[in-house]
């Protein structure tokens, strides 16, 4: 079966080639679009599954919380309305703050997070970890990266990181999640505060002056807020906007409408290089399946003299062209996973990753292929067939 | 009393538009008639039309005018599949250029003549490669036509034409593109069909296949001539 195979598909050696780098084209342009909009669709699930609250005001935290102090009291005051089920302190700081804040979609973030409460974000409870662990209560100086961030600065489990001059443990490295934590460190959140201190001199005078009553705990650049089953996310932001003084709230769906319109550029990028991709390649596809099968004109040419009837010379066509396709299509698509891989192993030193080959890009690529084989070899079949034995037979001589 | 005629043309009628003015008219009212058993040979000048009329004759292109009959058939005007259908179950044919399909091998390609009239098989495979042998190619049944010489590709086709033991064989220029041994070899096998009853059409420049032939005719300005009748 696999010689007959293979002896079908003789003499279209050239024609599979074809058919693979058109459709490699269009998975590796489609894979690149995929990533991107893993990163904006990972992003958009991350701040529709949590309330993001902060301090009302400026200050230096970044990233969903960015705003001024959110003390204890107002996180206990947050904890208290109606609605809410479960909040976490957090403080959100950019690694380097001396680098430019404006391009936050791929920053490096220290996040520091309060363990000892649950993550209340409804579609991330947990992140995944791909090696060693996640903090724990208790946990000093201890570090879980995200993936992008590992790979950019050589870190596994048990490589020490220094951060504003302390030593710390790598404990995790997550899985790639494709979107913002992939350039996270996550730290106790006491290390976090830390750390903030060390980074704000202003933080830290008015801290050493004593002007303010500031503890521990107060240092918080922000808090993720869960709700109850049941309750409508939107409701209970604006319920604690309103109950709550001194806060900055986002609203789910706002903050998701915010993160899609910024992203709107992009997103009409990537739909116009897709379209693009689907019709270059689409017709490079058409045409060569049609060549091919126009080049054999003189061998249907032959069948028909030979007493083959208009639906074994079709069937006939079709076959051909949809063995040579899906060769193509295949083929196509292997090497766009090795060209990708190959790619992103050279980019991944630099924390970057460019292609994401999804089932549904794969299988969609697939079955735009031979769907587009199939209508172009129709067209051709359906030409050839119309033809005179001895006018196939003349044209392929001609040819 | 002799037999009823394989094939019959009644004024066949064949136009090709030119580039400009009126259409040339090839074919001007040719009749013919082929008994099983005759071998005809067609002969005539370059573009006098013979590889048309052979054409017309064998339904791989149709008429302007006239009919074509199969036995007491009229066959000219059915249907495309039709057609396909009736030169499955009449006709052999032998091209000058062979016409061999490039990526099949040579018994392949002499069983493709059985696919289409539903003849595939342990049988027709068992024929394909007794005529492979009679021909003198078997050792060459597994290789592609671009492995065999010009004489060995004509031998593989004649067995293809004659695999489903057709009543009517047409050969166009089948001796045009081999030396004189394989050309010999050919005329001797079409000689054969016509002696074992099928009833032979064969176009040719070549004097030793109007010698084999029982009936010679000439084609020059779209009519044809009877030039020598055995």
């Amino acid at each position: 079966m696999v010689s007959g195979a293979l002896r079908a598909l003789r003499g279209y050696a050239f024609t599979v080639a074809g058919i693979a780098i058109g459709v490699a084209g269009i998975v590796a342009l489609g894979a690149m679009a995929e990533r991107i909009v893993a990163f904006i669709e990972g992003g958009d699930r991350f701040v529709l599954g949590q309330i993001s609250v902060a301090g009302r005001g400026m200050g230096m935290g970044a990233g969903f919380t960015a705003g001024g102090l959110l003390p204890a009291a107002t996180i206990e005051a947050i904890r208290k309305v109606d609605g809410v089920d479960g909040v976490q302190a957090q403080v959100m700081l950019p690694l380097n703050p001396s680098t430019s804040q404006f391009l936050t979609l791929t920053q490096e973030l220290v996040v520091g997070m309060d363990v000892a409460v649950p993550m209340p974000n409804r579609h991330y409870p947990t992140l995944p970890v791909r090696d060693g662990r996640f903090i724990r209560a208790g946990d000093r100086r201890r570090v879980v990266v995200g993936a992008a961030f590992a790979a950019s600065h050589g870190l596994t489990v048990g490589s020490p990181l220094v951060l504003e001059g302390e030593r710390y443990e790598v404990v995790g490295v997550l899985d790639r999640m494709m979107t913002a934590p992939d350039r996270f460190i996550i730290v106790p959140i006491a290390d976090a505060r830390d750390q903030w201190v060390a980074k704000d001199r202003l933080l830290r005078t008015l801290l050493a002056s004593g002007a303010a009553a500031l503890r521990a705990e107060d240092l918080n650049t922000g808090a993720a807020v869960g709700w109850r089953p049941g309750a409508d996310p939107d409701t209970v932001a604006l319920r604690i906007r309103e109950q709550v003084p001194g806060v900055n709230v986002q609203i789910p769906s706002e903050l998701s409408a915010l993160l899609r319109s910024s992203t709107a550029f992009f997103s009409a990028l990537l739909v116009g290089i897709g379209a693009l991709a689907f019709v270059i390649g689409g017709l490079s596809l058409a045409n060569t399946v049609a060549a091919a099968v126009f080049e054999r004109i003189r061998d249907f040419g032959v069948k028909r003299a030979l007493g083959a009837s208009d639906w074994q010379l079709g069937r006939e066509v079709l076959a051909e062209a949809l063995a040579v396709t899906i060769t193509g299509g295949v083929l196509g698509v292997a090497l766009a996973i090795v060209l990708g891989f190959s790619v992103d192993r050279w980019v991944q030193r630099a924390g970057q990753e460019l292609f994401l080959f999804s089932p549904r890009l794969l299988g969609g690529a697939v079955v735009f292929s031979l769907a587009l084989g199939t209508a172009a070899a129709t067209y051709a079949g359906l030409r050839i067939v119309r033809l005179s034995p001895a006018e196939a037979i003349r044209r392929g001589n001609a040819a | 009393m002799p037999p009823e005629p394989a094939l019959r043309a009644r004024a066949l009628v064949k136009r090709f538009a030119a580039p400009s003015g009126p259409p040339i008219e090839v074919l001007r009212g040719i009749d013919l008639e082929v008994r099983p058993g005759e071998m005809v040979c067609i002969e005539g000048p370059s573009g006098s039309g013979k590889s048309t009329l052979l054409n017309v004759l064998g339904l791989l292109e149709d008429p302007d005018g006239g009919e074509v009959w199969f036995g007491d058939q009229p066959v000219s005007r059915l249907s495309r599949s039709a057609k396909s259908r009736e030169r499955g179950r009449w006709l052999g044919f032998v091209f000058q250029a062979f016409l061999l399909l490039p990526s099949l091998t040579a018994l392949d390609n002499v069983l493709l003549a059985a696919r289409y009239v539903g003849r595939a098989g342990a049988d027709a495979r068992r024929r394909a490669e007794a005529l492979l042998e009679r021909l003198g190619v078997a050792h060459r049944r597994d290789h592609y036509p671009a492995q065999l010489s010009g004489g060995e590709q004509q031998r593989v086709a004649f067995c293809r034409a004659i695999l489903n033991d057709p009543p009517l064989l047409l050969a166009d220029e089948p001796t045009g593109n081999l030396d004189e041994d394989n050309g010999a070899v050919i005329l001797a096998g079409l000689r054969d069909r016509a002696r074992a009853g099928g009833a032979v059409v064969v176009v040719s420049h070549r004097p030793e296949a109007a010698r084999a032939a029982t009936a010679v005719f000439t084609l020059a300005d779209g009519a044809l001539t009877l030039r020598r009748s055995a």
